[in-house]
């Protein structure tokens, strides 16, 4: 066959992300962050490595130490997988770090709570579903995933969720916010009637939807709509709402990019 | 009866070439798929409020198919094929489906009598065999996916395909985990076991009603690879990785071939190129004319060793140039008109190389589907025919083997990240067993522990 030239590609495309790769490892960057607390430290490492038997280790170890399980959750769990996302929004680590770290910090928190009688304090509640008739749950869980690891409480409603449950969940759970996803032009457009019920009983909650088909102009045709283009602005979102409030207007402004 | 490919259907990669197959397919009103010219393939989605009733769909499809072959023959396009991809509501309601396929094919006979274009008008039936909670694909759903793809058959579609799901919920399990075990038991264990089971009954059903059992796509789990790896500067999933679940979808889908299918395979199959090296079957592909659906990083590319050319999918509704379906078939159908003229003056491989060099290098996996690199995946996987595993494991090292050549070379540039995952993959990879027994026992040992909706049975396991 034909071929190029070694100095001939450069004109023909330019791989932007090795020019610009950062000199720093992952491994480097994430141990500026760490928690300098002897005790902390190995939790925090073990969550961002996924390693959820040495979380339990380095909990028990805390624990042993007179740490009060039900204060390790934000004081050592929270704060290792705050650094995972942190490397993550800084384009340092992949989202399948982002997922075993945490499947690790979950664990852990379950492990907290086994050790106490004591209730943690709830962040919010979010409202997670695949539109009615579809079946394509892999953004979702991603979606639940990220908010999950940043704090939030996800009642995670699953796929092919019926309008009425959905309205159902919201009625029960009072979450800060609802998120939807949907891959089929015909399925998202459960959005509106869950949009349309909500409003009907008086619900004024940010609806923050997305997916394969989704796009900012349909999301944008619904009162509670905010359009989100990545699953990670799940987290932006609710950490807005919980900073600046529910005013879907707002939250539009910040995030319909387009 | 499923036969296994165990030998190349080219003699050398230079062979392959777009609008040419080793074995043609006849379909539809006068087309026959790669047969020395290339066909566009036009794809499409109804609005969402269509699918509020039978009648509605139907009519929103009638518009579609009158809109597309009113501006092919417009444009003076010689030939056409529709793609219908069901909506959920056309599958689960298999009369809806046939009622589709009967308005449109309709369209198209008058088309066809008052023009002589050609066209065919293939039905991807929606894989609806799951429930909220679990895939179900031996449940009480088989008998109604299995009618949908009879009703269409019967009223008028004359292409049938699927977009398959096996497997898939233990490779969404591991694509988030970097678990490449896991990745090639989801496409290249359990989904080659559905695929054998699912094409051997479609093959029957198109036999049954003279229609053509066209081909499948791993969308459902290397396309998904695929997007969540994104663009260059995303972050979401190594490119390597990518690539590695891509190459394991060809041993994946070729299964349909040895189950009967004949192609053309599916638009959205990126690892068509390397099925087409092992049977000879015609391929539609999709590229830079499915930018209207989603991105990727070989939109020049893919068009190399193409029967079919694509837009992937497209909403329906109006443009400054007329409506989508018109503006989209109208793209497809100049770049088919380009391919076709370098055919004609002989220069269809200088094109194909042209293609295939402009995204060779931008990324690992164009690199590999690129036509040189596609052949020797193919030649991987022959290598073990009759084996779904070891073939797998093949096609997954020798992709490994060449981006590490194409690193090598300085030719492919990477990143340190891509470069580690790519390490991390082939060392998990050549740690596996080469017994597909141990591996098997393994895996259901690890997988029903690990991922709460992996159904063995699912499997008949």
């Amino acid at each position: 066959m034909l071929d190029l030239k070694l100095e001939d590609i450069d004109g023909i495309l330019v791989r932007y992300n090795v020019a610009l790769e950062k000199e720093m490892t992952p491994d480097e960057a994430a141990e500026e962050l760490y928690p300098k607390d002897e005790l902390i430290y190995p939790i925090a490492k073990s969550i961002y490595e996924g390693e959820e038997e040495d979380v339990v280790d380095g909990l028990k170890a805390a624990i042993a130490a007179g740490k009060k399980p039900i204060d390790l959750i934000n004081d050592a769990l929270m704060i290792g997988m705050g650094v995972v996302s942190k490397l993550y929004d800084d384009g340092i680590i992949f989202l399948p770090n982002v997922m075993m770290s945490a499947d690790a910090m979950l664990n852990g928190i379950e492990f907290c709570k086994s050790q106490t009688t004591e209730v943690p304090e709830p962040k919010g509640t979010v409202v997670c579903h695949v539109a009615e008739g579809d079946v394509h749950d892999i953004g979702k869980n991603i979606v639940a995933a990220l908010l999950r690891a940043a704090g939030y409480d996800v009642t995670d409603l699953g796929r092919d969720v019926p309008v009425d449950e959905v309205i159902e969940a919201v009625v029960k759970d009072k979450p800060i916010l609802l998120t939807g996803t949907a891959l089929m032009t015909t399925t998202m457009y459960a959005f509106k009637e869950i949009n349309d019920k909500l409003l009907e009983k008086g619900l004024k909650l940010p609806f923050a939807c997305g997916g394969g088909a989704v796009n900012q102009d349909f999301v944008a045709q619904y009162d509670l709509g905010v359009y989100g283009e990545e699953a990670s602005d799940a987290v932006k979102i609710a950490d807005a709402i919980l900073a600046s409030g529910n005013d879907i207007e707002k939250l539009r402004a910040e995030f319909h990019k387009h | 009866m499923v036969k296994k490919y165990t030998s190349m259907a080219y003699a050398k990669a230079d062979d392959m070439l777009f609008g040419n197959s080793k074995y043609p397919v006849k379909a539809g009103l006068g087309l026959e798929i790669g047969a020395g010219y290339t066909t566009p393939e036009l794809n499409y989605a109804p609005r969402p409020q269509a699918g509020k009733s039978k009648d509605k769909l139907i009519k929103e499809y009638e518009r579609i198919t009158t809109d597309a072959m009113a501006r092919m023959v417009q444009i003076g396009a010689p030939s056409i094929v529709l793609e219908t991809e069901h909506v959920e509501q056309m599958s689960n309601n298999p009369d809806w489906g046939g009622a589709v396929a009967h308005a449109q094919k309709t369209i198209m006979e008058e088309y066809h009598d008052e023009y002589g274009i050609k066209c065919a008008l293939r039905h991807t039936i929606g894989d609806i065999r799951e429930d909220r909670d679990y895939l179900q694909l031996r449940g009480d759903k088989y008998t109604t996916f299995m009618e949908a793809f009879e009703q269409c058959a019967q009223n008028g579609a004359d292409m049938l395909s699927v977009e398959s799901m096996g497997g898939k919920e233990v490779f969404d399990y591991s694509i988030l985990r970097n678990d490449t075990a896991g990745i090639l038991f989801g496409i290249g264990v359990l989904g080659s076991m559905d695929m054998e089971m699912i094409w051997s009954d479609i093959a029957d059903i198109a036999k049954k009603n003279g229609v053509v059992a066209a081909g499948d796509t791993d969308c459902a789990q290397a396309n998904t690879a695929m997007f969540i790896a994104g663009g260059l500067l995303d972050k979401n999933l190594a490119h390597t990785t990518a690539i590695v679940a891509r190459a394991i979808s060809a041993s994946r889908s070729l299964c349909a071939y040895e189950a009967g299918a004949t192609g053309p395979g599916k638009d959205c199959g990126y690892e068509n190129t390397i099925i087409k090296s092992i049977s000879g079957v015609p391929i539609a592909q999709e590229g830079k004319t499915s930018t209207c659906a989603h991105s990727d990083v070989m939109g020049n590319l893919t068009m190399q060793c193409c029967d079919l050319w694509s837009n992937e999918s497209v909403e329906y509704h109006g443009e400054f140039g007329g409506t989508t379906v018109q503006c989209w078939s109208e793209t497809l159908a100049y770049d088919c008109s380009m391919m076709n003229t370098a055919l004609k003056l002989g220069k269809g491989k200088d094109l194909r190389d042209i293609l295939t060099l402009s995204d060779k290098y931008r990324d690992p996996q164009g690199y590999v589907l690129a036509y040189d690199n596609a052949y020797k995946v193919g030649q991987a996987i022959a290598k073990d025919g009759n084996n779904n595993y070891l073939r797998s494991k093949n096609a997954a090292i020798e992709c490994c083997n060449i981006v590490e050549e194409g690193i090598n070379s300085g030719k492919l540039r990477l990143t340190r990240f891509e470069t580690n995952a790519l390490a991390k993959v082939k060392a998990d990879l050549v740690a596996l067993t080469d017994d597909a027994d141990k591996f098997m026992s393994e895996s259901l040992t690890k997988y029903k522990q690990e991922v709460a909706v992996f159904r063995p049975e699912n499997y008949g396991l």
